[in-house]
């Protein structure tokens, strides 16, 4: 169910249709659930409650992959992560504690970072992985810490909870056919009495779970690059919902991130349609980062600008790969780093806009021509050596000299400057041979103006003294 | 009541003259020239707020008003040009003292581009000065860019037509610049406080040909001045 909501801050009316062994609802979201659409009703009753009920087919494959981001994601709270298939994470904690802040603290973090994701889970802690498994299903929230007697707390569980741990069904009707009702139940009968009926299995299990026998699990290994996909509940072309999805999955890269203590550079963003490929978004930050919120500005930039030939189903974020960044610590007076932070952001985003040519800086060039007397730089950039100029040079420049006409008044006020060079550079109109003097008009405004020596009559302006 | 005389014996900090500025508003930057601060509410340019200017024509100094307050841009912190209407000419910033290497000069396409980078270098933090020359701006738009000058504390200028000018504005200091010969003449159109009894005139020695107008007469390597030529409409200076 999650799978499909996780994209859009409402579910609405969605369930999720599961087509074997027959056709019928395996979830449905709240406002579904508010009609009178249950899980285990089939299609068509779910239709006559609710006919503007929108169906999905289930994908084990998206909600194994979900699964599997999930651990990536929870790679930050513990390094110790194994998954439970089919829709289960265990986290090995118990060395994490300390570091949180305790259990309840944790748990809340959990909760929240999910909630970030998108995503909504049952949470429950215990001293074996299976006791926490089965107490996240029946009792959700509670967390049992490994003092003496915490065994007891699983002695009001229900039997059906052994068929997920390969009990098998014919042991557990042997024990519902004896009148055994819960886990303690179970406790208090002879084992050599279960192991002769053939459910020494239920024993052997009751024990992992006690921590009377050891659980070996496989620690997952998160992938070398972050890749996630979150599916769209209804396709669209829309900005917002677009960026709403999309902010999910830079959470979950950010906190991936956290956990190898790297930062990316860039990344992909795939907006798969329906039909056609998919439209590939490139998001650049000027330095590594791992700040969501970055990449959730620099996407909305993107997608602000971007053309979209069909409604977007599904959103696919693949990162580069990952660079190693050293933590900060928090500083008590405030961040020294951050007004440099702000300044590598705010051009990202004026880059991202208005692309990269738009945002330059300047520097003087040595050259005699005032129109080459500068060059674009790179902003931020080192300076060269600064040149000195012979003469008054205006703080604007036109980009090329307007011709006076004969009505204005100028008065000269200093000059002439004799400019004459470029004679090399004929052929591309380089060649310069000007008097320039400064002048005001009858405004008082300073204007840099300048006659060619070739057609002494004509005079030019060439700049504003601002 | 008291005569006017014990008014005035009182401790400033007692009592507030009508014609006086209020003295609450927040130290503002300082202009760098002291007529000017004389008339700014906080002694200066104010942190945080839209700033207007009205130059009628380019060349009267508009810039040369900001460059004391430009020098002194800091590391860490970009000074924005957004949109200007002619090229900043790298070789008099350099010779203005302006460090070069915070300049970011942002071009834009259309007015709704210029409007939208104005706003996020302003809302940005990271700018120490933004100036910007919009095309056209509405009221709204005028308030949206007040309002991130104000979060960011970034003082914001923006260069308007004088014909602007009668457009109301959520702007906090309203400035009319014009020319007059060796310096600036500045009427205050709007301030926080009482309104502005007469125009700044301020000095502006930094400009060529006004302080020192035979400094290239007297170089060395001066040729004597060609010929002028008695063109309708140039003439040369008269001493």
């Amino acid at each position: 169910m999650q799978v499909f909501t996780r994209g859009a801050p409402e579910a609405g009316l969605l369930a999720v249709v599961e087509s074997h062994p027959r056709q019928r609802i395996v979830a449905a979201s709240p406002a579904a659930r508010a009609l009178g659409v249950n899980a285990g009703d089939s299609v068509a009753a779910a239709l006559a409650v609710a006919p503007d009920l929108l169906l999905r087919p289930r994908v084990p494959a998206l909600e194994a992959a979900t699964l599997e981001e999930l651990a990536a994601w929870a790679g930050h709270f513990t390094p110790h992560v194994s998954l439970d298939p089919p829709g289960g994470l265990v986290l090995e904690i118990s060395a994490s504690l300390r570091l949180f802040g305790g259990l309840p603290a944790l748990a809340r973090m959990l909760v929240d970072g999910l909630a970030a994701l998108g995503l909504h889970a049952a949470l429950a802690a215990a001293p074996t992985p299976l006791a926490a498994r089965w107490l996240a299903a029946c009792r959700p929230g509670e967390l049992l810490r490994p003092r003496t007697g915490w065994q007891d707390r699983l002695a009001g569980l229900p039997l059906g909870v052994l068929v997920d741990a390969g009990v098998g069904l014919d042991s557990l009707d042997l024990l519902l056919g004896i009148g055994v009702r819960s886990l303690g139940d179970v406790q208090r009968l002879p084992r050599a009495g279960l192991a002769r009926r053939q459910a020494g299995a239920v024993s052997a299990v009751l024990a992992r779970a006690r921590g009377e026998a050891p659980d070996l699990r496989n620690w997952f290994v998160p992938p070398a690059r972050y890749t996630a996909r979150v599916a769209m509940a209804v396709p669209t072309d829309n900005v917002e919902p677009l960026l709403f999805a999309a902010r999910r999955l830079f959470a979950g890269l950010a906190a991936w991130l956290v956990a190898r203590q790297a930062a990316v550079d860039h990344c992909h963003l795939h907006l798969e349609h329906e039909s056609g490929p998919a439209t590939v978004l490139e998001l650049v930050t000027g330095a590594p980062s791992r700040d969501e919120a970055r990449l959730g500005l620099l996407a909305r930039e993107r997608l602000a600008a971007l053309p979209l030939p069909a409604p977007v189903e599904a959103l696919h974020l693949e990162s580069g790969l990952p660079v190693a960044l050293a933590p900060r610590s928090d500083d008590l007076f405030g961040d020294p780093d951050s007004a440099r932070e702000n300044a590598g952001l705010l051009l990202d985003r004026l880059r991202a806009r208005l692309g990269a040519d738009a945002v330059t800086g300047l520097r003087p060039y040595p050259d005699h021509r005032p129109e080459r007397a500068w060059r674009p730089l790179p902003p931020g950039a080192r300076q060269p050596v600064a040149t000195t100029t012979a003469g008054p040079r205006p703080l604007w420049l036109l980009p090329e000299p307007k011709a006076l006409g004969g009505r204005a008044q100028l008065t000269l006020l200093a000059g002439p400057e004799r400019i004459e060079s470029g004679w090399w550079d004929e052929i591309n109109g380089g060649d310069v041979r000007r008097d320039y003097y400064v002048a005001a008009d009858e405004a008082a405004a300073l204007c840099w103006v300048f006659h060619p020596l070739d057609a002494p009559g004509e005079w030019y302006v060439h700049g504003y003294f601002g | 009541m008291g005569s006017p005389l014990a008014l005035a014996a009182l401790p400033p900090c007692l009592v507030w003259q009508a014609d006086r500025l209020a003295g609450s508003a927040a130290a503002g930057l300082p202009t760098g020239f002291a007529e000017l601060d004389a008339q700014l509410p906080g002694g200066g340019w104010p942190r945080g707020a839209l700033i207007e200017l009205f130059a009628d024509r380019p060349g009267v100094g508009e810039l040369a008003l900001l460059l004391p307050l430009l020098r002194r841009t800091p590391a860490d912190h970009w000074l924005a040009w957004i949109a200007p209407p002619f090229l900043p000419y790298a070789p008099a910033l350099t010779s203005a003292g302006l460090p070069l290497e915070r300049l970011l000069l942002v071009r834009t396409t259309n007015a709704a581009e210029t409007l939208w980078a104005t706003r996020q270098a302003a809302a940005s933090g990271a700018c120490s000065a933004v100036l910007a020359w919009p095309a056209r701006i509405d009221g709204a738009g005028l308030r949206r860019l007040q309002l991130a000058a104000e979060d960011s504390a970034t003082p914001l200028f923006l260069f308007r037509p004088p014909e602007a000018a009668r457009q109301p504005s959520a702007a906090a200091l309203r400035l009319l610049l014009s020319g007059r010969p060796g310096g600036l003449t500045v009427h205050i159109l709007k301030r926080r406080g009482p309104a502005a009894a007469a125009p700044v005139e301020l000095a502006l020695p930094q400009r060529p040909g006004a302080a020192a107008p035979s400094r290239l007469d007297d170089h060395a390597l001066a040729r004597p001045a060609p010929a002028r030529l008695a063109l309708a409409g140039l003439h040369p200076r008269r001493t």
